[in-house]
């Protein structure tokens, strides 16, 4: 090959390059600017003692041991994963569950997709205010007012410690399990019609045709579905915020709370908030390459 | 008329069997009780909105004393919610463009042109997608004091031109596009910039919609860094006036639920108007992404 | 005839006293032609009433007559503790803004306000601050960061009506309200028994239980040896909630809901505004609140003015206290000497100083007539001021305009003027950490039957004792 063109292509593909990262500037920009200089920030505030927004001295990790030494980390922490439980026991199986009611609706299947996803579309401050009357303890609660029709005298549901995590996972479900079940949905409509009828045929039931071809299918989408749930979940913050403020006693505060309280609740201790998110950080790293790990087990196995 | 290969379980002659008949009208059931299950609060919240103070906390009634769309009115002027709107869609505009210039800009480099180096950043990308947001809300915050931009809706709409998933959907759609139709353009002399805007954006319609909606919602839904932008000033979104509402109590819990109904509207609307490609469209996107 | 009568003569009593007032004093303290710019928060934005904005145009007008140079910024800034730090830290803060009595200690002791102490003495008026405001606003020499807006005293909002259905009122048809925090509790269980409404309202949530707490720990004793808070031989903070009286009071918490049963359904989560809601449609017999808030049970929710009392802090069985404290005055910490004057000048015109004039008069006689038009009861307002002759004025006024039974408040404001019940400003460091603190101390004895009082407050004081430390005692 000539020496000259390919120098020629060479500088050609050169100036190429360039101008490919000058159409993208203007993103990486705004990608530094908003999402990783930041993120680097927090991990530099977290290694300092602050004064408000200053970095006063480098003091290593003494912001993580300060904030982990506390009684209410440990309570975060806990109730963190008490979110994730609950928000596995309720929010997981039944957007499965949704998807496949849905979708085996001969009609009206447009208006049960439009109702299912309708909640997800309504903005989540909005939802939480709304909520907080249903769950109310006083007569006036609409749950009370629903469990006085059948004879149940009013309860309170905000104030016990035990229901008020479960309570905002449900509302949490109530928001997002039908736009989860539309995934679903679309996940089961690429299954094979034919393997159905082959199964017919061999004369499995409807409920075998479920557990043997429909739910085997989904697994992976399943599976990708879960750990993103988990992601979401562990970052629960506003609705525990704005619904019970953490309590009763810190029975529903969540870590990323905690991080909100100690930047903006008052004692603006910048450095120990960015304490607790590079924890929540390195926590759903973790969950992330757990899941890989596994996952690509799971493909290799294929 | 000839239907659709069906894709359901129940096939068609499992209907002649009698038990999965039942099944079926058991399915059907539990469908009416989901659509009572995401339809009653909706319902109720604005039947809520009727009542005033003293019903509100103390009737055992689901059904206002009267319908009387005058308290929803008085509400509306009384706290001013039009600004508040208006401020909400001038910020959810500006948010939309920026969301599909810069994240589609960004994604045709990393789905089309990947120039040497490019691997890296879509690792960087891929890797914010797990972060959340709100860890980095603190640092950010002071960076938006430093530059002198509180108190204005340019950071919020430049903070849509970063978005990883985005720019992830981007990047998958893109690299989904034939390369046969780029190549070509490419060969015929077309600059990158002009190979976007007459080739790839035409292409990318389903795309864009989805981007753009997933933008209005979630620019529509936003108040935490809204909140801590805009302080306490005249430029307050819809949602930031709720959150403070809800963290200054000036409102009673009446005027409140109305406040409510107020901010869900336009998401209704955008729902009803945009419902087949949302719950279609943007579901298949969803599953890659 | 007779009430015009008496109104004429109080408008020419009121002119007499005005006319030996000193007038136009600190007027003279001030260069006509000073020049500088100042930057106004908590204006009021475009959605706030009309009136209220005509108000603040006024005084726009009025500064710009007075002092033509001095250019005044508009600025919609609303103070909260999270906005303010990186503004002031970024030079960006209003020079004036409006903080609770709970932050000047932690601003001043970060050096982000600004030091008044020489405008206030040009205008003559620092001797005549309430001491415990100075006390409040100063640091340890003594230099002046903040004037005092209004101020409050803690007392108890009660609903006539469901003290009625109870039976709990005289033959003059007054209630028959608590004195003690015993009687309080007895008189909550007669409610709740005759009416099936809560007998107190006890807003519990993020640190508003442990605001009111304090007031109550204190009328246990936790004053004095036994205070919550308190500075040791070395200069040290510290806090101490383990202490007999503090354990009684919270014993006493947990009693209101477990043995007397008078709480409201969700205290834990009800804030200051429901609080109010409560009380005023009928929902709670009684709240602990203060003179100031009368208007939100009233014209805000709805309860008649004449269903409506205000009594003293009930007694406890060691002390009677009255948590006093408002909302203050504070400044940019970067303002120069001609923007402290300038400030200074612009409280005057607004009337927060102690002169009167024809147009503060007018501002207080509107103020009162919209009070009186809305259904809010007009009542005194506690001065923060100790000149004599500028209170007696304002008190004038207020008669003029008067729209309540003033035998529902007389114990309250007898209380505070005999010196009958002692007032006490809120704990001196990190106060809302505190209350976030024993709120949760509170949630736990309200939620949790048979709650271990001792280790709770154990818990709460080693977490305090690690901020304060951390914050403080270790800087």
């Amino acid at each position: 090959m000539d020496g000259k063109s390919t120098r020629a292509r060479r500088r050609g593909k050169t100036g190429e390059n360039i101008k490919s990262w000058l159409i993208m500037l203007p993103g990486l920009l705004l990608m530094t600017f908003f999402v990783w200089e930041p993120l680097f920030e927090s991990i530099r505030m977290s290694l300092y003692k602050t004064r408000n927004v200053e970095l006063v001295r480098y003091i290593g990790l003494d912001n993580f041991i300060s904030v982990m030494s506390k009684d209410d980390f440990l309570q975060a922490l806990t109730n963190t994963f008490t979110y994730t439980f609950w928000s596995l026991l309720i929010g997981f199986g039944l957007p499965i569950l949704l998807a496949l009611l849905i979708g085996e609706t001969r009609r009206g299947k447009g208006f049960f997709r439009t109702a299912a996803y309708l909640p997800n579309m309504l903005p989540g401050l909005a939802v939480i205010i709304l909520w907080s009357a249903f769950f109310s303890g006083e007569k006036s609660g609409v749950l009370n007012i629903l469990l006085g029709r059948l004879g149940v005298p009013p309860q309170s549901y905000l104030t016990n410690y035990r229901l008020v995590i479960p309570i905002i996972i449900v509302i949490a479900t109530w928001k997002g399990a039908g736009a989860t079940a539309l995934i679903y949905m679309a996940g089961m409509s690429g299954i094979n019609a034919e393997l159905y009828e082959a199964a017919a045929i061999d004369g499995a039931t409807v409920w075998q045709r479920v557990v043997h071809i429909l739910l085997p299918a989904i697994r992976k989408l399943a599976g990708t579905l879960l750990i993103l749930q988990i992601i979401s979940v562990f970052q629960i913050m506003y609705e525990p915020m704005v619904l019970t403020k953490g309590g009763p006693d810190n029975a529903s505060l969540s870590l990323m709370q905690l991080m909100w309280q100690y930047a903006f609740g008052g004692s603006m201790n910048y450095g120990k908030a960015s304490a607790v998110a590079v924890i929540v950080t390195v926590i759903l790293l973790l969950m992330t390459a757990v899941y890989s790990y596994f996952n690509r087990k799971e493909s290799d196995w294929d | 008329m000839s239907h659709p290969q069906r894709t359901g379980v129940i096939r068609e002659y499992d209907m002649h069997s009698p038990s999965v008949r039942a099944g079926y009208g058991v399915i059907l059931f539990l469908c009416g009780i989901m659509v009572v299950i995401a339809l009653f609060p909706l319902v109720w919240v604005i039947l809520a909105g009727f009542k005033d103070l003293k019903e509100f906390v103390s009737s055992t009634s689901i059904l206002p004393r009267s319908f009387d769309i005058q308290t929803f009115v008085t509400t509306w002027n009384q706290l001013g919610i039009a600004k508040n709107y208006l401020n909400s869609f001038i910020s959810v505009a500006g948010s939309v463009v920026c969301a599909l210039i810069f994240n589609g800009l960004l994604g045709y480099g990393l789905g089309i042109l990947k120039p040497k180096g490019y691997g890296v950043v879509k690792k960087l990308v891929m890797l914010s997608l797990l972060m959340p947001t709100t860890i980095s809300i603190v640092p950010l915050f002071m960076n938006i004091q430093k530059l002198g931009l509180g108190n204005s809706f340019l950071p919020l709409w430049l903070s849509y031109g970063a978005n990883a998933m985005y720019v992830i959907l981007f990047v998958q759609f893109f690299e989904s596009l034939p390369s046969s139709i780029i190549e070509a353009s490419r060969i015929d002399g077309c600059s990158q910039l002009q190979i976007f805007f007459r080739i790839v954006l035409p292409l990318s319609k389903p795309i864009c919609s989805v981007v753009a909606i997933f933008a209005i919602n979630a620019a529509w839904s936003d108040f935490l860094l809204p909140y801590l932008v805009l302080r306490g000033g005249e430029l307050q979104t819809v949602m930031v006036r709720l959150f403070v509402f809800s963290t200054e109590q000036t409102v009673n819990a009446d005027a409140m639920m109305r406040s409510v109904v107020f901010s869900m509207i336009p998401p209704i609307i955008l729902f009803f108007i945009f419902q087949k490609q949302l719950t279609e469209n943007s579901v298949s996107v969803g599953i890659k992404g | 005839m007779n009430r015009l009568l008496k109104n004429v003569s109080l408008v020419l009593v009121l002119c007499l006293l005005f006319a030996a007032l000193p007038a136009g004093m600190a007027e003279g303290a001030v260069d006509p032609d000073l020049t500088c710019t100042i930057t106004l928060g908590n204006w009021p934005a475009d959605t706030a009433p009309e009136a209220e904005k005509a108000l603040f145009e006024g005084y726009k007008a009025t500064m710009a007559r007075l002092y033509p140079n001095v250019t005044l910024v508009p600025d919609y800034y609303s103070y909260t503790l999270s906005n303010y730090v990186p503004m002031a830290k970024g030079n960006t803060a209003p020079s004036i803004f409006q903080p609770p009595f709970t932050d000047p200690q932690l601003l001043i002791s970060q050096h982000l306000v600004g030091d008044v102490t020489d405008a206030l003495e040009a205008y003559g008026v620092l001797d005549k601050f309430s001491p415990s405001y100075v006390e409040m606003l100063a640091d340890e020499n003594g230099r002046i960061y903040g004037l005092p807006r209004d101020g409050y005293v803690l007392g108890m909002h009660i609903n006539i009506d469901l003290f009625r259905q109870a039976g709990l009122i005289d033959e003059e048809g007054l209630p028959i309200y608590p004195k003690t925090l015993q009687e309080m509790a007895e008189y909550g269980q007669i409610i709740r028994e005759k009416t099936g409404k809560a007998g107190l309202v006890f807003p519990a949530s993020e640190t508003y239980g442990g605001w009111l707490f304090t007031n109550i720990a204190w009328n246990f004793g936790c004053v004095g040896d036994s205070a919550l808070e308190y500075q040791d031989e070395d200069g040290r903070w510290v806090c101490n909630f383990t202490s007999p009286e503090c354990v009684k009071a919270m014993e006493f918490m947990r009693d209101l809901k477990w043995k007397y049963d008078i709480l409201n359904a969700d205290a834990t989560t009800t804030d200051w505004a429901g609080a109010h809601s409560l009380l005023g449609t009928g929902e709670a017999a009684m709240n602990f609140a203060a003179d100031d808030s009368v208007d939100q049970p009233t014209a805000n929710k709805g309860l008649p003015v004449e269903d409506f009392a205000l009594i003293p802090f009930p007694a406890g069985e060691a002390g009677r206290y009255a948590l006093a404290g408002g909302t203050c005055y504070m400044f940019a910490p970067n303002i120069t000497k001609d923007q402290g004057i300038a400030l200074m000048a612009y409280l005057q015109v607004i009337g927060k100083l102690p002169f009167l004039n024809d147009e503060i008069i007018a501002g207080m006689r509107a103020d009162y007539a919209a009070k009186r038009d809305r259904g809010a009861p007009v009542l005194p307002a506690i001065s923060a001021w100790t000149d004599e002759e500028y209170n007696a004025a304002k008190q004038a006024i207020v008669d003029e305009y008067c729209n309540v039974d003033m035998r529902l408040y007389r114990d309250f404001f007898d209380s505070l003027s005999e010196g009958t019940i002692t007032l006490k400003s809120e704990e001196p460091v990190f106060a809302q950490q505190l209350y976030r603190e024993l709120t949760a101390v509170i949630q736990r004895m309200i939620t949790r039957e048979g709650a271990d009082v001792m280790k709770a407050l154990q818990k709460a004081q080693d977490s305090f004792q690690e901020y304060l430390d951390d914050e403080i005692n270790d800087y």
